[in-house]
């Protein structure tokens, strides 16, 4: 049983006025049908807007693990069988660059009192709101106190002093390596190059185009550092996604990693860990002295389907259910919420001081993903010495220009 | 037979063989031929995103945005390209590059390695990448399948215990059962940084052993995988095949001093023939249609396969038409793979077998 309903229930049972609040709000009849991936909060909405039922109100919520797949397939028909979807920063842009999200404005004024909805939830393509917002999430500095302290290391600013522990801590015989990173060869490996390419001053494109400019001077640093940090992590690192990273320290192997802030509690959770209390977060390395931390800000929210025919307001409703005032009150260490009475655990401290570091959000343009999924899938050659940096590079940027051409961005 | 009773017994087949193969491979191809886009304009857009707690970042960027028709809904494209998508997926121009000999020749090293490194140029590229390791897979796994198949259903078939028999027979075939993507996620477990099969060598003081780090060790647990998992079919269609052996003929063959060897050899072997060149053709079908393996070590660096292009083509890219070009190419090749077979059967059909 979620906390929510617990809650619910005990504040029904208690017969307090005060909780009222707690009893959904939601005023229509008929059927919303909701997609979304599937983590820890996401389960926490689907569980407040199904307490929603009843009344002639039936809300279906599909969780899915496909749902990069599975949403822009469901969004892509005449008639999209879903009022509500879940998106990304990432797939956000990609849908709305398609036109298939329709804009909330209206909504979001005519509830914002009821639903108390804070102004840095909404997501805005010019002045259009697009997605609304409730939770961030950032790869962030993970790292064994215990043994950093033991060596006399201060907690890592920079990839250098990343680079100067890591070379300390390989004499320390109880872990197996002084690093791991998420490298696993494609969509992960490109997202750490995303990340310290983008704060070493990278740019992507060239302003106001879709020419691609990441075949640069700056590109091949980015590499080499990538290069040499794996030095230092399991021979296997190409195949080791977030989670095989988690596990590692849970299994106490490693000292050092980038990892994704919503695996933070997972560090503290007994049945799994062997190094509970013993892992702090701090913010992501800057790639240089007086940078800015190499990580990207994401976000997760709810959009509308621009094809759907159900009824918007109801929708719209059901979604603030979902992601209310008492959601996050009741739920305060599932995620990093966005809402304004989220008070952050030690959890969030990683993205904090991340975001307050001046970290970027992740780039919200359209042909990024074409980028992303062309460097996955050829930088991964430098780092086993098949191909220089350049030549990587090159082939990235080959395989970017045939997939914008073919999507229609790139003449 | 009359034709109207033969038309009658063979009709409903060949509707359901035109509706769920020939149509949709039309519609594949004729999909593969067209590419489609939602057209779009680069535009001035700002963007407003939330930070944490209640801090927003504005970021103000040109780029491309859907064009809109008079009701709103974006623009679409549907422009015939002919083969220009499978042109795109065999990357012509890449390779013609790389075959055009003034970019590679090095006049200073021999002709060999000019051919070795216009080799290298052009697995360099995905679709040709994926089609190395495809033929790999398949070249490597149909002999070892066969001849592993043939030894197990030897034994089994020599067995004396009936009782013992029937979960030798079982047991054998468990592989089968467990679904591919089980399968291989199992593998990947087990020798991941400290899998139980990793753990398991270090424990024995062989050292650590790193299964994950590069293409050959990948690339023979994949078809090692492949061959645990498809040797089990083969297994049992050669144990039906051992049970309708002629007695009689082999008999004879001892009466006349045949070894073991030469039983096996000019008896058994020649009544399995028929069988070995169909577990053959399906395995062949299978091998080149490899996936599950390659998408869960995520390595298509190390390993990739013509399944799994066309798969990240249509998600990751987006790709429809493309990811049907691509998917054309691979029906193509399976085609061009299957022909020895097929022509050694049409022959014996003519022999009247």
């Amino acid at each position: 049983m979620s906390i929510l309903k617990k809650a619910v229930m005990g504040s029904t049972l208690m017969l307090v006025p005060a909780f009222a609040s707690a009893a959904c709000m939601v005023k229509g009849t008929g059927e919303v049908n909701v997609i979304s991936n599937s983590f820890p909060s996401a389960e926490v909405a689907a569980n407040a807007a199904k307490a929603c039922e009843g009344n002639g109100l039936t809300i279906k919520w599909k969780l899915t693990r496909e749902s990069e797949t599975e949403i822009p397939q469901a969004l892509s028909a005449s008639v999209t069988p879903y009022e509500l979807t879940m998106v990304t920063n990432e797939s956000a842009t990609q849908l709305q660059a398609a036109g298939k999200l329709q804009a909330m404005n209206d909504l979001v004024e005519k509830y914002r009192e009821q639903y108390q909805i804070d102004d840095s939830m909404l997501i805005r393509f010019g002045n259009d709101i697009m997605a609304i917002a409730f939770q961030v999430n950032a790869q962030n500095l993970f790292f064994r106190k215990d043994l950093l302290e033991k060596y006399g290391l201060e907690t890592p600013e920079t990839y250098e002093d990343v680079l100067a522990a890591a070379k300390v801590l390989k004499q320390e015989e109880s872990i197996e390596f002084p690093l791991a990173g998420t490298y696993k060869s494609g969509w992960n490996l490109a997202q750490e190059f995303v990340n310290l390419y983008l704060a070493a001053g990278g740019e992507f494109f060239k302003p106001g185009s879709v020419e691609p400019t990441f075949n640069n001077e700056t590109g091949v640093k980015t590499l080499q550092l990538l290069k040499e940090l794996s030095g230092y992590m399991s021979p296997n690192f190409l195949a080791l996604d977030t989670t095989a990273v988690m596990q590692q320290f849970q299994q106490g192997k490693i000292a050092m990693a980038n990892l994704w802030a919503s695996r933070a509690a997972k560090m503290d959770d007994a049945k799994e860990s062997k190094v509970v209390g013993m892992i702090d977060f701090a913010a992501a390395p800057a790639t240089y002295q007086g940078g800015k931390p190499a990580t990207t800000l994401w976000w997760d929210g709810f959009a509308m389907p621009k094809s759907m025919d159900g009824d918007r307001d109801l929708a719209f409703q059901v979604m603030m259910e979902s992601i209310s005032r008492d959601v996050v009150e009741n739920n305060q260490g599932v995620t990093t919420w966005l809402r304004s009475n989220y008070k952050p655990t030690r959890y969030a401290a990683g993205v904090a001081a991340s975001a307050r570091g001046g970290a970027a959000a992740y780039p919200m343009i359209p042909q990024m993903t074409l980028a992303h999924s062309a460097l996955g899938n050829n930088i991964g050659d430098f780092l086993i010495g098949k191909e220089s940096a350049a030549e990587a590079l090159a082939d990235a940027e080959t395989a970017y220009r045939t997939a914008a051409k073919e999507a229609g961005y790139l003449k | 037979m009359k034709f109207k009773t033969f038309a009658l017994f063979v009709g409903p087949s060949v509707l359901a063989m035109l509706a769920l193969i020939a149509l949709p491979l039309v519609g594949v191809t004729y999909i593969s031929l067209y590419s489609s886009s939602v057209k779009t304009e680069i535009v001035e857009v700002k963007t407003q995103v939330p930070v944490f707690a209640g801090v927003v970042q504005e970021v103000v960027t040109k780029v491309p945005q859907p064009v809109l028709d008079e009701n709103g809904n974006p623009v679409k494209s549907w422009d015939y390209v002919g083969l220009g998508n499978i042109e795109s997926v065999l990357a012509t121009d890449q390779i013609a590059d790389a075959i055009a000999s003034d970019n590679t020749v090095d006049e200073s090293v021999g002709t060999i390695d000019n051919l070795i490194n216009m080799y290298y140029e052009i697995v360099d590229v995905d679709f040709w990448a994926a089609l190395e390791f495809t033929l790999l897979y398949t070249l490597i796994t149909l002999p070892a399948v066969l001849a592993l198949g043939f030894l197990l259903a030897m034994s089994v078939h020599r067995a004396a215990n009936k009782h013992f028999k029937g979960s030798l027979i079982f047991a054998t075939l468990l592989p089968m059962i467990v679904t591919p993507l089980v399968g291989s996620l199992s593998i990947y477990w087990l020798f991941l940084d400290n899998g139980v099969m990793s753990s398991l060598l270090q424990m024995l003081g062989l050292g650590k052993v790193y299964f994950l780090k590069d293409a050959f060790s990948i690339r023979s647990l994949i078809i090692l995988y492949g061959i645990w998992s498809t040797t089990p079919f083969a297994f049992i269609i050669f144990y039906a095949g051992l049970q309708t052996v002629a007695q009689d003929s082999l008999e004879a063959a001892n009466l006349d001093g045949a070894t073991p060897w030469q039983q096996t050899r000019y008896v058994i072997l020649p009544h399995l023939a028929p069988l070995m060149i169909f577990v053959s053709m399906i395995h062949v079908m299978d091998a080149y249609r490899i996936f599950e393996p390659v998408l869960v070590f995520g390595s298509n660096l190390f390993a990739n396969s013509l399944q799994y292009l066309t798969y990240h083509t249509l998600y990751f890219e987006d790709n429809f038409n493309k990811a049907a070009a691509s998917a054309v190419l691979t029906v193509i090749g399976v085609a061009i793979l299957l022909i020895p077979a097929v022509i050694r059967n049409w022959r014996e059909h003519k022999r009247g077998h």
